[in-house]
């Protein structure tokens, strides 16, 4: 059941003896039967020396994440085919030793240590298809201290990630802009509102959702760009990346586009949040 | 320290430990390559190993060759070191965790703890899991090997001069009642003449007697005994068995099961009066003489049969030896035969005169044998506590036994005949069968050393080595009665609670301040969480962002007549955490932090100054 955030205990968390926690147990039976064959105290309590830290692990290994605490970060869009960075974030109430955390099927992230408070890792993965994902099951595991017990727990973010089409070089329609459009609406980036600012020039529809409030930075009519759209004969996917690419480039170089595709039409503008938008329109058609 | 370094210090400090025992293993011993090649591996590993299952693989290595030196090697210099290499081990599984957050010092500190820590259940099972005996019978013992000790031929004739090894031979703590007035520890039995030799037959590998075992008996006799090239041991001739493991042959030989290229200890209770193998009625080969030869032995031997007892034949024999000009001699030469000894050369040593008199009394019709042993030795009375005597290889002596009807095998030791001593004999003409008190020589340094070093040993031997399956069943008897069945479930009754309370030290709810012993988890509170208690104290708690410093500042702001403590604990806090302090330099800080943490603590009316 994906979560917001989950706080590890005994009903999370999951422990086994490692490989080396067998061979362990094999060395303890080995001493055992060291010490009957030959009557040697000392062997023989060195043997049940060796079971009680085995049993000792198991508590001190499940110590190691009970209580530990996993949030779901903010994770930012990242194009299809690239190494998205999933942000998690641990919080703890005391220092823990070495662990390790993986999305399901991906890289491995190694902790050293804990913090007092807790920390912020980045799970790597690599997203094979656009749009809203959600990523893998978190995987959370440990061995420390002794290296007897393994001790893991999984669970699945509710935060999903934004995945941008992939980018890929290729044809992509243009047009130039019929109609230019209501001055209002030309703008392309948001500033600090200064004082005695007009109230059109301010950014009412970001306000409302809760942003701070901002003016609109506006375009100059004469720098308005072509409109993008997907190139007429490909395939809708690789048309997709390829305006991808096409917009990533054109961001680059700081020139405006615009963005029509299926319903969604973007006027042409540049900046950072008007190539989220039009990617992130790309993302989700 | 680099944290490489940290991480691999434990586990190379554990090697000259093991390597140091290796040197002093047995090569012959089955065990004992199994040994060498586990530390030879723990070596090459520990020089290549790069991945963490490889350093956990090297400290389990060394944990193993800790156990199986410690099935060789049971004195209490070898369990002191092997407890160290166990202690570094364990350290070196902790590093790869935790080398990069601490200190080598304190790695081993936590190893210690948590050694500690899993100490009350492993001596649960220790004291409370039945033993069982060795599922299959085989001598792990060496079979070849440099030792020294007595030897199953005994050939005089051939000595020219007699070696005087001074090397130790056994040690044995007896009650200072038992001490018995003729101290002779007989060890081997030698009953097959050829004329020159007398031999010792091999009895170990026939079936073993039923010994009667002292139930329930307290054993008064600990023993030590030094790696020997023979299985029997040494003892008084009267004492009882405490073990399974122990009988005595019908010849008077104890047999200890084990093997007898490495050191012994076993435990016997003193009796008084006659033993069964005393009262053996003689075989055939007790009068057996080789069929030709000894022709002036035989003769002399001929003129005392015409005695009616056996005694009588004896007192004969004894005058005959006290009328002769033999003299001992620890360098007697080599004679052909028992004639040339007794009527040419009429020099020798014990061996000489045992072997001899043996001869003449099987020539004379009285069954007779040589018993070789240790006579005497050395009472030492080492600062640590319990006497013991201190048998050496230079006491060994041979003697004789003859069987007198009526009485039984009647030892007989024709050396105290002997009353002329060569001068370039270094022995003592002392009267046989004595105790010597640590008085009547003196003693070098080094000897009085090693007899303190010995007290300790012995005293870990008795309480120690000697807890085996006989005295654990005598013990858990005593402590759970005879319903033997219910044995099993008791160590696991027992072993529940003692995981409970290590899993609450664990959990260190009420008693952090015992549970601090543990290595991990909340209760080992750093400077850091212990001051925000104490600020959580005053009413301060801190809030996001907010760093030590600041939070302080805000306390001190609070509570102005704390102001100065606070800052200085602030201060302490951030040098520990952030300096790169010395160690001498981290302990004055820690102290300081500590009497801050005390004085606000006072304050706060949480303890009393």
């Amino acid at each position: 059941m994906p979560s917001a955030d989950i706080t590890l205990g005994l009903r999370s968390l999951y422990i086994i003896p490692s490989r080396f926690g067998a061979l362990w147990l094999a060395s303890a039976g080995l001493l055992l039967l060291v010490a009957i064959q030959t009557g040697s105290n000392s062997t023989l309590l060195l043997g049940f020396v060796l079971l009680a830290v085995m049993l000792l692990a198991m508590h001190l290994t499940h110590d190691s994440l009970q209580g530990l605490r996993l949030c779901c970060g903010r994770p930012a869009p990242v194009f299809a085919g690239e190494t998205a960075m999933y942000p998690v974030l641990l919080e703890s109430d005391q220092r823990r030793p070495r662990l390790q955390c993986r999305l399901r099927g991906e890289q491995r992230v190694v902790c050293d240590q804990i913090p007092l408070g807790g920390m912020s890792i980045a799970l790597p993965w690599s997203p094979s298809s656009r749009g809203w994902q959600q990523p893998p099951q978190v995987q959370i595991e440990t061995v420390a201290p002794l290296g007897l017990f393994i001790c893991w727990s999984r669970w699945q973010p509710n935060e999903s990630q934004l995945i941008w089409p992939r980018r890929r070089p290729g044809p992509v329609g243009e047009s130039n802009p019929s109609t230019v459009g209501h001055g209002l609406e030309e703008w392309h980036d948001l500033r600090p509102v200064r004082k005695g600012e007009r109230q059109a020039v301010i950014d009412w529809s970001g306000a409302a959702k809760g942003r701070p409030l901002q003016a609109k930075v506006f375009t100059d009519p004469v720098d308005l760009g072509p409109i993008l759209e997907p190139a007429p004969g490909v395939p809708t996917e690789r048309a997709l990346e390829h305006l991808a690419d096409r917009i990533w480039r054109l961001h680059q170089r700081d020139e405006s586009y615009g963005l029509r595709c299926g319903s969604i039409t973007l006027v042409a503008a540049k900046g950072v949040r008007h190539r989220d938008a039009c990617l992130e329109a790309l993302a989700t058609q | 320290m680099s944290h490489r370094r940290v991480e691999a210090a434990p586990a190379w400090w554990a090697l000259p430990p093991l390597v140091l025992q290796c040197l002093f293993l047995n090569g012959s011993a089955p065990l004992t390559w199994p040994t060498w090649g586990l530390v030879a591996c723990v070596v090459f590993k520990l020089g290549e190993c790069r991945r963490p299952f490889d350093r956990r693989l090297v400290a389990l290595l060394q944990v193993l060759s800790a156990g199986l030196l410690a099935a060789q090697l049971q004195g209490l210099l070898a369990s002191v070191l092997q407890l160290l290499a166990v202690l570094l081990a364990l350290g070196g599984l902790l590093a790869h965790e935790l080398g990069d957050l601490v200190s080598v010092r304190a790695l081993l500190g936590r190893s210690l703890k948590l050694l500690l820590a899993a100490l009350p259940l492993a001596l649960v099972l220790f004291l409370f899991v039945p033993r069982i005996p060795p599922l299959w019978t085989t001598d792990l013992g060496p079979t070849r090997g440099a030792v020294t000790g007595l030897s199953p031929d005994l050939d005089p004739l051939s000595i020219v001069s007699l070696a005087q090894v001074d090397a130790s031979a056994a040690r044995v703590m007896v009650p200072e009642g038992d001490l018995p007035g003729e101290v002779y520890w007989r060890v081997l039995v030698h009953d097959q003449f050829d004329g020159r030799r007398w031999r010792h037959r091999d009895r170990s590998s026939s079936s073993r007697p039923r010994s009667p075992l002292v139930r329930d008996a307290v054993a008064s006799q600990w023993w030590v005994v030094e790696p020997s090239a023979i299985r029997a041991v040494p003892w008084d001739g009267a004492a009882l068995p405490t073990s399974s493991d122990q009988w005595i042959t019908p010849e008077g030989e104890l047999l200890v099961e084990g093997a007898s290229r490495q050191r012994r200890s076993y435990r016997l209770q003193s009796q008084k009066g006659l033993h069964r193998w005393q009262q053996r009625v003689p075989l055939v080969q007790d009068l057996q003489l080789p069929p030709q030869g000894l022709s002036r032995l035989r003769q002399l031997a001929a003129s005392w049969r015409d005695l009616p007892t056996g005694d009588a034949r004896l007192r004969a024999a004894e005058s005959w030896f006290r009328g002769q000009p033999f003299r001992y001699s620890l360098q007697p030469g080599a004679v052909s035969d028992l004639d040339a000894f007794l009527f040419d050369r009429q020099v020798g040593f014990c061996g000489h005169y045992a072997g001899a008199l043996a001869a003449l009394m099987r020539a004379a019709d009285v069954p007779a044998r040589v018993v070789s042993g240790y006579q005497g030795g050395r009472r030492v009375d080492p600062l640590s506590g319990s006497p013991f005597i201190d048998l050496r290889q230079s006491d060994a002596h041979a003697w004789v036994e003859v069987w007198l009807d009526g009485v039984g095998w009647h030892q007989v030791d024709p050396t105290t005949w002997i009353s002329s001593v060569s001068t370039d004999s270094r022995l003592e003409a002392a009267p046989a069968g004595t105790v010597t008190g640590t008085g009547t020589q003196p003693v070098r340094w080094w000897t009085w050393l090693q007899w303190q070093w010995w007290g300790l040993d012995m005293a870990w031997t008795r309480w120690w080595l000697s807890f085996d399956q006989t005295s654990q069943q005598a013990w858990l008897r005593s402590f759970m009665g005879e319903q033997r069945h219910w044995w099993g479930l008791m160590a696991l009754a027992m072993a529940g609670p003692v995981l409970l309370l290590s899993l609450w030290l664990l959990r260190g709810a009420r008693l952090w301040r015992l549970a601090a012993l543990l290595p991990f988890g909340p209760w080992r509170e750093q400077p850091l969480e212990r001051s925000l208690r104490v600020l959580g104290r005053l009413g301060v708690e801190p809030e996001r962002g907010e760093t030590f410093p600041q939070l302080c500042r805000r306390a001190s702001q609070v509570c102005p007549d704390r102001a100065p403590l606070l800052l200085a604990m602030a201060e302490h806090q951030q040098l520990l955490v952030h300096a790169p302090l010395t160690g001498a330099q981290r302990r004055q800080h820690r102290r300081a932090w500590a009497q801050i943490h005390r004085q606000l603590l006072i304050q706060s009316g949480r303890i009393r100054s």
